[in-house]
């Protein structure tokens, strides 16, 4: 076996071994569920080692990446000397193979606590939740991170350097906690329609479907902050298709999250919960064969070359779509379904409605991210941008403040009448349309952006009301949700005013000059060098209109390793607004020159330190014009009219060129307004250009000049904020529900 | 029968919610086209090329930046005209994409933004976006 020579063994051994107690603890699970119960002990042992050797194969790449060992194909393409230890660990997942190993080892551990919590259904869901892990591991076994290269390269090529960055060390890795927790559901759903046993999986499912959720959320938002600070673009969102390959499964997540709670409290919804399980992890696969298979190479900022694994991808949507389809499709008939309606002004029937609202935001940013997908089968692939799903998300986001402002005050049974209601919204609804009075007398006049103002205004102060409430009686456990939907009012409000209301400029500016930009005055003073950990970047001195000032510096350097410009923004946070400084070019200028050229073609003006050149055409009348100088033996003389103007004042001058006879050639310089001298160096006579050489002319130098993005991004305090109580409101809820599942009854008794 | 009366307004509200979703979807949506296509097209279209080289330069005021593209298959050529500033690693980009539509007055493609993909070892080589 040649390829052997090409494995770095020890890492192999363990994927192997991996692989090995992987399909052994699956062939466990599957005697278990046939009944044979002295396999329980015999599957979980073989499930823990095979945790363990994925471990231990993720300790091997740590191990290669610490030890920069340039001889493996995968450290060699990553890494490089020159790279401070935390960023060598972020290489792990710089790469496709790297990422579904740190994919594979969260599943794989997150495999242990959630033997723990099966309950009756450890075999089917033990086994499904394994076969999903071997998928994964079949990858990597394919295309081994271990390959290694026939020789040892003294330095490898270094990390992606948008990737240097403290947030993309975390981020990349809870990410892939998510889409590692969002096979949990999956695995309980299905198992749940197999062995024809729905009772409790909603209840076990809950609290990893929450933890999904968060965690996914979580990474998402780092993701988006890390795009603000470190990238420049001067956003957080941009509707790329591979932020949007996380988004749709956090979207489903969040419709499973109220479809469990809905099941869990009043026995609706429970066929539905079947379906929205399974698409969460179906939308994993697909964010992630849409992501890595090449297909949106042209479309995507982020977007990632085929590595020959789009098959195998395929193959593994087909084979769990299949599985979904199969069992949703023979068993989900058998499933009990409600039969008490729910009147409309209850919570139930508010939940379904959110859950409608959740899965037309998913269906309208599935379409959008798979519009070159779509359209690759008409004549011309194309893609749709943030304006799109803007204009598409903004009457969902309305009706969503909708649904949450009711929420709070809607009971089960539906004894709310709406008079009863509007009473009790009354404080809600106030602050609602203060909210908006201020929004309107900060310059908000769109209806469409006041009423989500009012909207998202009421549902904060309905939904604090009852968490104090909640609180207040003792019961903050409960409150989880409405705290997270807080945060939702929030975040919506965050949204409008940093995407709708960001005013951003483009200037240049020359050094030393102070220049208005909105109300602010920007100088450049100077442009500071290297020096240790700080890169080459601008000083701006910010005056703002209430006369305070603060000196910025936004980074614009060259990677020595790529040429690539980088940038980095500079973000000053304010109470109301973050102002941001993004540089996009550095003009270093150049000294004052003794002589200066300047190619004019007819009628061209061009500037020359403070005069403005114009060159109006030959005087071919001159002297009877060339034919007749020439034949009458003379010198042969060329005159180029000029316009010059300088401080206003326009002048006409000749320049002249002259043939002498002897051959030589003559261009007498010619005296200028406001000092120094011009001559005609040149002549392009078919082109009817000419070269205009110039001397002793002050003020040539030209200044550095720095060009910026200036942004105001208006109350983007609020998305970060927003998201805080959110992740506050989803933890509560976990602690709640775990608790429910350890009253469930304890694990069974382990077997002799 | 009230119940039957608000399935019905759902209904209707979701239907009429796709409807205008579809809309925004077609008219949202730029298509990869030939510039020959381009030039016949009334709607913003991309299209994609290769930098002639020495064509870029700032217009006379400044604030516009011109340049040319080349398909590197028919070897046709495309006069763009870009409001802002020249992207970072713009003459080193194997690709750029321009977003916009024909102006057939001043015989360009005016982009309101631009992809630049960049050369990269990386997987995945470096696109970045420009213009909003």
């Amino acid at each position: 076996m040649s390829a052997l020579a090409h494995l770095y063994l020890p890492g192999a051994l363990t994927l192997w071994c991996a692989l090995a107690f992987g399909l052994a603890s699956l062939w466990g699970y599957t005697q278990l569920a046939r009944g044979d119960e002295s396999a329980r002990t015999f599957a979980r042992r073989a499930y823990t080692f095979f945790a363990i050797a994925i471990a231990l194969s993720a300790v091997v790449m740590a191990i290669l990446l610490a030890r920069r060992d340039f001889r493996i194909d995968y450290v060699f393409s990553y890494s490089g000397t020159d790279l401070p230890f935390h960023y060598q660990l972020a290489a792990f997942w710089a790469g496709q193979k790297g990422s579904f190993l740190i994919w594979l080892l969260f599943g794989a551990l997150i495999g242990i606590p959630l033997i723990r919590t099966t309950g009756r259904q450890e075999a089917p869901v033990m086994g499904i939740y394994t076969l999903a892990q071997l998928g994964i591991l079949f990858i990597l076994v394919r295309e081994s991170p271990f390959l290694m290269l026939d020789h040892a390269p003294i330095e490898g090529q270094g990390l992606n350097p948008l990737l240097q960055d403290d947030w993309m060390v975390i981020h990349p890795p809870i990410m892939f906690v998510g889409y590692a927790l969002s096979v949990v559901p999956f695995a309980f759903a299905m198992s749940a329609l197999l062995v024809r046993d729905t009772k409790e999986w909603a209840a076990r499912a809950f609290p990893w479907a929450l933890a999904g959720f968060l965690v996914l959320g979580s990474a998402i938002l780092m993701g988006g902050y890390w795009a603000y600070k470190t990238l420049g673009w001067g956003g957080y969102w941009g509707w790329d298709p591979v932020e949007n390959a996380s988004l749709i499964p956090w979207l489903l997540g969040t419709a499973l999250v109220h479809g469990l709670y809905l099941e869990r409290t009043r026995g609706r919804f429970r066929r539905a919960n079947f379906v929205l399980a399974s698409l969460v992890f179906l939308a994993v696969l697909y964010g992630t064969f849409l992501t890595r298979s090449g297909v949106l190479a042209d479309f995507s900022v982020h977007s990632f070359v085929d590595l020959g694994i789009s098959g195998w991808l395929v193959a593994g949507m087909a084979f769990f779509f299949g599985m979904s389809v199969w069992l949703i499709g023979t068993r989900l008939r058998g499933v009990p379904t409600e039969v008490n309606e729910d009147p409309l002004l209850s919570r139930g029937t508010f939940l379904v409605l959110g859950s409608i609202a959740l899965l037309t935001t998913t269906a309208v940013v599935t379409l959008g991210t798979s519009a070159p997908l779509l359209t690759r089968f008409l004549e011309n692939p194309g893609q749709v941008g943030p304006e799109f799903y803007n204009r598409v998300n903004f009457p969902l986001a309305l009706g969503i403040a909708v649904l949450l402002s009711l929420v709070p005050f809607l009971t089960w049974r539906g004894e709310t009448t709406p008079r009863q209601l509007l009473r009790k919204m009354a404080p809600g609804l106030i602050v609602g349309f203060l909210a908006a009075a201020f929004a309107a007398g900060l310059g908000v006049h769109d209806p469409f952006h006041l009423a989500l103002v009012m909207l998202a205004g009421t549902a904060i102060a309905t939904n604090i009301q009852k968490t104090v409430a909640k609180a207040r009686a003792g019961g903050l456990a409960a409150a989880g949700g409405y705290l997270a939907h807080v945060g939702v009012g929030i975040i919506l409000l965050g949204f409008l005013a940093s995407s709708a209301y960001d005013q951003s400029v483009k200037v240049t500016l020359v050094q030393g000059e102070p220049a208005n930009v909105g109300a602010a005055t920007l100088t450049f003073q100077r442009f500071l060098p290297r020096e240790g950990k700080l890169k080459e970047r601008a000083e701006v001195l910010v005056e703002q209109a209430n006369g305070r000032s603060y000196t910025a510096y936004p980074q614009i350097f060259l990677n020595e390793r790529t040429r690539q410009l980088m940038v980095h923004p500079h973000i000053r946070s304010f109470l109301l607004a973050d102002y941001y400084l993004s540089p996009l070019e550095f003009d270093p200028g150049q000294p004052e020159q003794a002589v200066a050229q300047l190619a004019l073609e007819k009628d061209q003006v061009q500037r020359l330190a403070d005069l403005d050149v114009r060159f109006l055409g030959f005087d071919t009348g001159r002297e009877g014009g060339a034919m007749a100088q020439m034949a009458s033996g003379g010198p042969v003389t060329i005159a180029a009219l000029l316009e010059v103007t300088h401080e206003g004042e326009t002048s006409r001058l000749e320049a002249l060129y002259r043939f002498r006879r002897d051959g030589e050639v003559e261009f007498p310089p010619v005296d200028l307004p406001g000092g120094g001298q011009v001559a005609l160096g040149g002549i392009d006579a078919t082109a009817g250009a000419v070269r205009l050489l110039f001397a002793g002319v002050e003020g040539t130098a030209q200044p550095a000049r720095l060009s910026l993005d200036v942004t105001r991004k208006p109350l983007i305090q609020l998305v970060w904020g927003g998201f805080y109580v959110i992740l506050a409101g989803g933890l509560l809820a976990i602690a709640a529900r775990a608790r429910q599942v350890r009253l469930l009854g304890r694990l069974p008794e382990r077997a002799g | 029968m009230r119940r039957r009366a608000w399935y019905l307004f759902g209904a209707l509200l979701l239907a009429g919610f796709a409807g205008f979703s579809f809309a925004s979807f077609r008219s949202n949506l730029t298509p990869y086209v030939s510039y020959a296509e381009a030039q016949r097209a009334e709607r913003t279209v991309q299209v994609a090329g290769a930098l002639e080289p020495g064509s870029a330069a700032y217009d006379s005021v400044g604030t516009a930046l011109l340049f040319t593209l080349r398909d590197p298959e028919s070897s046709a050529t495309l006069r763009v005209r870009y409001q802002g500033l020249k992207p970072a690693n713009f003459e080193e980009a194997i690709s750029i994409v321009a977003i916009g539509r024909y102006d057939a007055a001043s015989a360009q493609f005016e982009a309101g933004k631009l992809l630049v993909k960049c050369p990269s070892k990386y997987q995945g080589s470096e696109v970045k976006e420009y213009g909003s």
